[in-house]
């Protein structure tokens, strides 16, 4: 499958449809939110007993796991391929690199929904939480990414 | 990906440490960067004012930039 033929929409509705608790992270989130950064990859943070069926929902967009669900649980993340690259995290909850413990539990249901098509809906973290989930690497590019979500959230309560 | 690409990729992936991340972190916004980030994000959701659009350019302007960097 090409790279500009991914079917997203339909990949995005699997997920709806399956049910899975879902959360896009990562830049596409940010692009979701009005910030135009390039971004190559998917970014999720799933609950960790929806496993199987974000999988399954992945299936039908020829995306396969490179881990069996027992080694991703144990590793706390996975990738999703075909020629797109999807990065799952199934942690309950993740360290920020100051320290702060981020519980999917407590950002799910904080979480915002984003309505692609009147039948597409998708799920991203509250922006103190998208923040905070770009906080789990130490990489610049992720701390870049909180100064622009730092700058949008105090925009947005202007 | 050229060697060059491939090296500016290490560079913005790399790990920093907890020192540099607090710098990162706790640098004050200044006024020019909180214009441009602001108008930089009119521009984008005026230009593309729905989600889907916004994905839909992301697309675009990754498969432009991927043919480049090869």
């Amino acid at each position: 499958m090409e790279h500009e033929e991914f079917a997203e929409i339909a990949f995005f509705r699997a997920i709806q449809e399956a049910g899975a608790r879902a959360l896009l992270i990562g830049r596409r989130a940010l692009v979701l939110l009005g910030l135009p950064v390039l971004t190559a990859d998917y970014d999720f943070w799933i609950a960790i007993e929806d496993i199987a069926i974000f999988n399954d929902a992945a299936a039908k967009s020829d995306l396969h796991p490179t881990v069996e669900p027992d080694t991703a649980r144990r590793r706390g993340r996975y990738v999703l391929k075909n020629d797109e690259h999807v990065d799952v995290l199934v942690a309950r909850s993740v360290t920020t690199v100051d320290g702060i413990d981020v519980a999917f539990e407590t950002v799910w249901p904080r979480r915002r929904t984003i309505a692609l098509t009147p039948e597409t809906e998708l799920h991203i973290p509250h922006l103190d939480d998208l923040i905070l989930t770009k906080r789990f690497a130490a990489r610049p590019k992720d701390l870049e990414d909180v100064r622009l979500l730092t700058i949008l959230k105090s925009a947005s309560n202007t | 990906m050229t060697g060059r690409s491939t090296d500016i990729a290490a560079f913005a992936n790399r790990e920093l440490g907890l020192d540099d991340v607090r710098a990162y972190l706790e640098a004050p916004v200044s006024d020019d960067e909180r214009e441009q980030t602001i108008a930089l994000i009119q521009w984008f959701t005026r230009r593309y004012p729905t989600p889907l659009e916004r994905l839909a350019y992301v697309r675009r302007a990754y498969a432009r930039w991927r043919p480049n960097a090869s």
